[in-house]
């Protein structure tokens, strides 16, 4: 017999000599392993074209198995700050030993000719990826440079509204405008929270109360209706029935309910009854209340129609036309001879 | 006899009865009052009508008076028999070439309740065409006359 051999996919030990490699258990084994690294290699093969660059996460760290060399690879290529992502596995299946690797793996498992090809990425590919990460790279500049213009904007927003904040303090005489007063307060209160959190407490704490007594005083005067002492009728006051308590000469009659009436109630009895029959029923949906035209016909599925049988109206119809023509056809002839 | 069902004169009548019968079986008897075999069904009819209150609502419709739907169903023989269910017509496999509609008279009352109560759960379980219960020997035979002869 042959030699005790270990099949290193398959991870037993066989005596069949060179046969193992044909079996079905081996076939099998390759193929689940292939398929778990396969979409590892696509998702490099994407990046290619479009290298994305990201902030360094420790997530980038991660390593992955190469079949072929039996070696653990890093993923994702960092340098300092950023990541290019599947850099280093695109990296290491460029290379010129990882090539002879998937050959020899090939030609000792027996795998399928064709699949090989998808694990491989040919020198030109790497080159194209280097240039799609160069241009990742400059767009990942541009964003942060955008992000930081964006923060920067919205300091300079911050310190412009507390800027307003102090000289409307400083000038209480100047705010009798109800507009301005509302859009200081406006700001007020929208800066408030970013007030608090930024910096200076006592002067946050100072500024609230003298904004507030400003507009009490200064706001515009309410509208006076008139004293409302009608003598005759007392009010809430005095203790007097409130309106909606008081009986309506209309509505002193019994025949008044309130909810539905006894028709209604016995309407929806029916329906709940309605609800309990089958759902598929024939015409669960055949509307009985709908008023239809005098030439109406019901849906028959005729005895001599051609056709589905929601066309037999149709045919039923032409057929009908056609036979009145016939019957005033005739009826002139006896007129004209 | 035929003066405990209820008639239906004109097409609107038949319309309105067709819309309006909710849930039950839809029995339209097509003929003539003094037709003898019209007298025999309508004797049944009348008969097992009450007992049927639940599942069905029969009516008379004198062809004469509604020629429209006298086209329409192809009435050729009467008595005639059409059967709806909540607006929608029911098709009967009596063994006859016609299943649209039951020719003739039924032999007993008993043909009558089984076929209305078929109908009425194939109706409920969204059937548009049933299978008749009734014996064959008992279904009249007819010629199914070819259309424009």
């Amino acid at each position: 017999m042959a030699p005790a051999q270990r099949c290193p996919l398959c991870r037993q030990t066989f005596f069949c000599g060179r046969g193992h490699v044909y079996s079905r258990k081996h076939q099998r084994q390759l193929k689940a392993a292939l398929e778990r690294l396969l979409p590892q290699v696509e998702a490099a093969r994407k990046a290619v074209r479009a290298a994305q660059v990201e902030r360094y996460v420790p997530e980038h760290e991660r390593r992955c198995w190469c079949l072929c060399c039996g070696c653990e690879v890093r993923k994702h290529l960092s340098h300092g700050n950023l990541t290019v992502l599947h850099g280093g596995l695109l990296e290491h299946l460029a290379s010129p030993e990882h090539k002879k690797a998937t050959n020899r793996f090939w030609w000792e498992n027996k795998a399928e000719f064709q699949m090989k090809e998808k694990f491989l990425i040919s020198p030109q590919d790497y080159a194209r990826f280097k240039k799609s990460m160069v241009k990742g790279l400059d767009t990942y500049e541009e964003k942060e440079d955008e992000v930081i213009k964006e923060m920067a904007a919205q300091i300079r927003e911050v310190e412009h509204s507390r800027q307003e904040l102090v000289r409307s303090v400083l000038e209480p005489q100047a705010v009798a405008d109800p507009e301005d007063g509302s859009s200081a307060l406006g700001g007020w209160k929208g800066t408030n929270s970013l007030v608090a959190s930024t910096s200076q407490q006592p002067s946050s704490v100072d500024l609230p109360p003298t904004p507030e007594l400003d507009w009490m005083e200064t706001g515009q005067p309410l509208t006076f209706i008139g004293h409302q002492d009608t003598p005759g009728i007392g009010n809430i006051h005095s203790g007097a029935t409130p309106p909606w308590m008081v009986q309506d000469e209309e509505h002193s009659s019994v025949n008044q309910q309130i909810g539905p009436s006894y028709e209604e109630f016995l309407k929806e009895k029916e329906k709940q009854k309605l609800k309990k029959l089958p759902p598929d029923r024939v015409g669960a949906n055949f509307d009985h209340s709908s008023s239809t035209s005098v030439g109406w016909l019901p849906s028959f599925g005729r005895v001599w129609n051609n056709g589905r049988r929601w066309q037999s109206r149709h045919q039923f119809k032409t057929e009908a036309a056609a036979r009145n023509k016939q019957q005033s056809h005739r009826e002139k002839k006896p007129s004209v001879s | 006899m035929s003066f405990l069902l209820p008639k239906l004169t004109s097409k609107k009548e038949v319309d309105q009865a067709i819309k309006s019968t909710a849930e039950k079986v839809l029995v339209l008897r097509f003929g003539r009052d003094e037709d003898p075999v019209c007298l025999q069904l309508d004797d049944i009819l009348s008969k097992t009508s009450s007992d049927l209150s639940k599942m069905a609502a029969i009516y008379l419709v004198d062809v004469d008076r509604t020629p429209v739907y006298t086209h329409y169903f192809d009435i050729s023989y009467i008595p005639s028999t059409v059967f709806f269910f909540n607006g929608q017509h029911m098709k009967v496999d009596y063994g006859s070439p016609d299943h649209t509609k039951f020719v003739g008279s039924f032999k007993t009352k008993q043909d009558f309740i089984d076929l209305i109560e078929v109908i009425y759960r194939g109706a409920m379980r969204g059937k548009l065409i049933v299978q008749s219960p009734i014996d064959p020997k008992n279904i009249p035979k007819y010629d199914l006359l070819y259309q424009d002869i």
